[in-house]
């Protein structure tokens, strides 16, 4: 009798009494792997179209500002392209959310609403303020040039980091803590090069970020 | 021959289709459902099929339904229960020494 022959028989009675247990854990294996992948709404594709939105819409505002000596703002039609990427991928985001989670109820569901909800309300402080400043007179430059495309992202990325801690995603506490950092850098290069070094930063940040999910899928 | 001298597998767990019902449900947080819909497109099963293999599931305690709704509108859901969670846990411990226990 060969090893698995004389194996099928060990411990296990009726139905599964012809199940190899080499092909039960390769059946166990598969079935937790696809289960991850499909309940999970992060993907690689995803982090590539995230980097697209800051490589293609900061881009686009840098480039109508690159020749400005004494700062105008961004023409309408980068405030348009940025904008329209913005409202495009989170489409995406919402329709990969919205598949991942089908189906599933009860706890998840809650922690999905409250997370939703503390990432709302940073991005929302961070622009109610972004109309403070511009109340109390602060310059078009800080308000538009340099606050507007950091400041509400490090708030949206530093509650993402929160909620990433407290699951114990480490790759995409890393991720969050990396937007920051390159956000916040960008901030002492004035405008462009708030617009111009966020945008390509956190482009190459979830561009790796999208490799690393390459790998850990392959690693599964 | 090597019968019962290894840790037994469960053999209500130790069927493909159970197996992967129960691995499908421990994906999830402890405490979430999933509907029955959701879980037959995700494991491939017909509707007859995955009702008889969840019947005995649910008689052994490894998981729990729900109904919601009635007629055409109603909605089942599943969920595994911590007996269920432990059960696999055993299994896949066991598995993991068989399977060790073979390779020497």
């Amino acid at each position: 009798m060969n090893a698995a022959g004389g194996t099928t028989q060990i411990g296990t009675a009726g139905e599964g009494a012809g199940l190899d247990p080499r092909e039960a854990a390769r059946i166990l294996e598969q079935t937790q792997r696809q289960a991850r992948r499909q309940f999970d709404p992060q993907s690689a594709l995803g982090a590539v179209v995230g980097a697209g939105v800051f490589l293609f819409g900061y881009g686009a505002v840098w480039w109508s500002m690159r020749d400005q000596h004494v700062y105008k703002g961004p023409a309408g039609w980068s405030l348009a392209v940025l904008y329209g990427l913005i409202a495009v991928s989170a489409i995406a985001g919402g329709v990969a959310s919205s598949r991942a989670n089908a189906g599933v109820s009860g706890r998840a569901r809650r922690q999905r609403l409250a997370q939703g909800a503390a990432i709302a309300a940073a991005g929302v402080g961070a622009w109610v303020i972004e109309g403070a400043l511009r109340y109390l007179g602060v310059s078009f430059e800080i308000v538009y040039g340099v606050y507007g495309p950091t400041v509400p992202l490090i708030a949206l990325a530093a509650a993402a980091a929160g909620i990433a801690a407290m699951r114990e995603n480490w790759l995409q506490l890393g991720v969050c803590i990396a937007i920051i950092g390159v956000a916040s850098v960008s901030t002492f290069f004035g405008p462009l090069g708030a617009w111009g070094l966020t945008g390509l930063g956190c482009c190459l940040v979830l561009l790796a970020y999208a490799a690393a999910l390459v790998v850990q899928q392959r690693r599964s | 021959m090597a019968t019962n001298t290894l840790e037994p597998l469960d053999p209500l767990i130790h069927v493909p289709a159970r197996l992967r019902i129960l691995v499908t449900l421990a994906a999830l947080n402890e405490g979430d459902t999933l509907s029955f819909t959701r879980l037959q497109n995700m494991l491939d099963l017909t509707p007859g099929n995955l009702i008889t293999h969840l019947r005995k599931l649910e008689d052994a305690r490894y998981i729990s339904t729900s109904k919601t709704g009635n007629g055409v509108a109603s909605l089942t859901s599943v969920t595994l229960t911590r007996h269920g969670r432990a059960a696999l846990d055993a299994y896949t411990e066991a598995l993991r020494d068989l399977l060790g226990e073979l390779a020497k």
